[in-house]
């Protein structure tokens, strides 16, 4: 975090002393500051899942600056960088889901039926690219976005259920509601280290230096790497934005 | 203007969490195939399981062969076994059809609801033998006067409380040949109120009197077996083939437990009426199971000359030695298998077994001491049924 201190103070500088210089007057820069929510989901929503029971809110803080340059009366150009955490916490029923669970040291995967609880972190860095549209103060964004992620984390337990080892005709092993009973699983280092997607948002300037901001951060790239099967589905990280952005100049 | 703003954000946000919420799709159809319960009910259960809940398995999750354990005797020529599969799937043949299992296993095929699983099951019937340990008690308590008051006979009692008259003595002979005199208290075999554990039994070798020496039978040791006494061989040349040892049994004998006190008679006479003063009478406690038919069908009892020594015995338990004791002393004597029970032919009455207890261990040649004194009491066969 101190780093990233450090590395916003410097952008701030450098693109006010930039924003200064007359080269750079059609140039505004923004601070962002922002809370996501959403999920890593698969779409469409397999059959195999089969409802929600818990969905928790996850310290998702997102933080960056904007660079947006005007071209002409409408159009414009965003580029910035942003440091955020993709988390989620959801608790689902499933029914035939292909899992990987650890029991005493061994890992089973197979087919379960049962409840299922996982924890998601992605903190990362994330640089958009978009294409600006102005309509009297409300600026609409689309282009996409590459992130690197610097800390993933993708875990949790099935419990109250069972598996099917292997196969539907594989041995039953059956999951309860406790730390020694449930099965373990986590996929932490199964999962991509960069993620590229499409940021849709707008943004609205209703005073001279705040505005409010909202994106849709859909991502194209999966959760995990390609040879990755255990979850069938490729789950795409799917994040909203609202925030708060603070026009530097 | 700010209105379309909210409305923007809202239906972004409504977009975002739709995907996530509220595209549930339909429930899956089951994608297993078990026989989670496998039952087979019929009339009459106890003509084909030994017990009632063998007629029901609760199959294990890994498990593809599915097996009844059933009497030996059991008819598995039509029989329809009954599955509880995982919800929605199918089975073939269908579960309740009714097959033949006496030429092996027959195979089930179940189907999953969502028709893309398969697993096959065997099913089958064992034959199982099933042994049952069962202790024979004998108490020497039941015992009374003869009909003509002379002398004791015992009861044993039967499995349902009721009493039976396979112990035998030679008291009849004994009145033969001198129990005219005698009172019921001085023949060889007694009772006596001073038992291990209430009455025993005892048994005393007695002088027979002029009628019995004449007849070369100077002694009658006390004496009392699991059979039949012959009267009317008591007192003549075959004089061995009064004591008729052994009734049929249905049951494996395994061990043979009771308690004994022991004193021999002072002076041990020989058969010729002699003092033998190197020699000290023994009594004898023995159990023989033997075959009751001969090779050609004959049905066979074992007599007094060769109860021990019979080519259709199966299994001995003798003691070793009677102590000289006047305390209770307890014997436990294994059977002794010459030859591998035929369990078919035992439960068919195939087999008999006797029990004989003797004051004088060479009682039934007419040699011992007078005077000798075997107590008897709290006797177990312990014994293994096949049900």
């Amino acid at each position: 975090m101190k780093r990233l201190y450090i590395l916003l103070a410097t952008a701030t500088i450098a693109l006010t002393a930039m924003a200064q210089t007359t080269l750079l007057n059609d140039m505004s820069f923004y601070w962002r500051i922002g809370y996501a929510v959403g999920g890593n989901a698969p779409l469409p929503m397999p059959a195999t899942i089969r409802s929600l029971n818990k969905y928790v809110l996850q310290p998702n803080m997102s933080i960056g600056v904007d660079a947006h340059r005007r071209i002409g009366n409408h159009w414009g150009i965003l580029a910035g960088i942003r440091f955020e955490n993709k988390g989620m916490h959801i608790d689902a029923d499933v029914k035939n889901y292909h899992m990987e669970i650890k029991k005493e040291g061994d890992a089973l995967a197979g087919y379960f039926r049962g409840k299922v609880d996982t924890r998601i972190t992605q903190w990362m860095f994330t640089v958009p690219l978009q294409a600006t549209f102005r309509v009297n103060k409300v600026n609409f964004k689309l282009g996409p976005y590459v992130s690197i992620l610097t800390a993933k984390k993708f875990s949790g337990y099935a419990y109250d259920g069972y598996l099917r080892v292997d196969d539907y005709t594989g041995a039953k092993i059956e999951l309860g509601n406790d730390k020694d009973s449930r099965g373990e699983f986590d996929f932490s280092d199964d999962m991509r280290d960069m993620q590229c997607g499409i940021d849709l948002g707008a943004d609205w300037q209703f005073s001279n230096h705040f505005g409010l901001y909202a994106d849709l951060q859909w991502g194209i790239s999966g959760t995990f790497k390609k040879d990755f099967k255990t979850i069938e589905q490729t789950l795409r990280p799917i994040y909203g934005i609202v925030g708060i952005s603070y026009r530097i100049n | 203007m700010k209105f379309r703003c909210i409305l923007l954000k809202g239906t972004l946000l409504g977009v975002m969490l739709m995907s996530l919420v509220s595209c549930f799709k339909e429930e899956p159809l089951n994608a297993e195939a078990d026989i989670e319960q496998a039952q087979l009910i019929v009339d009459n259960p106890d003509a084909l399981f030994y017990n009632a809940t063998d007629a029901t398995i609760d199959v294990l999750s890994d498990q593809t062969t599915i097996t009844f354990d059933v009497r030996a005797s059991a008819d598995l020529t039509a029989l329809a076994p009954t599955f509880r599969l995982t919800e929605g799937a199918t089975v073939n043949p269908a579960s309740g059809s009714v097959h033949d299992f006496s030429q092996g296993p027959v195979t089930y095929v179940v189907t999953s609801q969502d028709g893309r699983t398969q697993r096959t099951y065997t099913i089958a019937f064992r034959r199982v033998s099933h042994t049952v340990t069962e202790v024979l008690e004998f108490n020497f308590e039941h015992y009374e006067l003869n009909s003509t008051g002379h002398y004791y006979i015992w009861h044993n009692t039967l499995p349902d409380g009721s009493l039976g008259n396979d112990w035998a003595s030679g008291n009849p002979g004994f009145k033969q040949s001198k129990g005219k005199s005698a009172k019921p208290e001085d023949y060889p075999t007694t009772p006596d109120p001073n038992g291990f554990d209430g009455a025993c039994l005892k048994l005393t070798t007695r002088e027979t009197g002029a009628l019995g020496k004449s007849a070369n039978m100077p002694i009658a040791a006390g004496n009392m077996f699991l059979g039949q006494f012959d009267m009317s061989k008591a007192l003549v040349e075959k004089a061995m083939k009064a004591t008729r040892f052994g009734l049929p049994f249905v049951q494996k004998p395994v061990k043979f437990t009771g308690y004994y006190k022991y004193k021999p008679g002072p002076e041990f006479m020989d058969k010729n009426w002699n003092v033998d003063p190197t020699r000290v009478d023994a009594g004898d406690i023995y159990s023989v199971l033997y075959r009751n038919h001969d090779k050609d069908g004959n049905a066979v009892v074992l007599f007094g000359d060769n109860v021990l020594s019979s080519d259709l015995i199966v299994a001995v338990a003798r003691i070793p030695k009677t102590e000289t004791t006047s305390e209770w002393t307890p014997f436990e004597l294994e059977y002794q298998y010459k030859e591998e029970l035929d369990m078919e032919l035992l439960a068919n009455r195939g087999y008999s077994l006797t029990i004989v207890f003797s004051s004088s261990i060479k009682g039934a040649t007419f040699e011992g001491a007078i005077g000798s004194e075997l107590m008897v009491d709290k006797v177990r066969v312990y014994t293994e049924k096949e049900e």
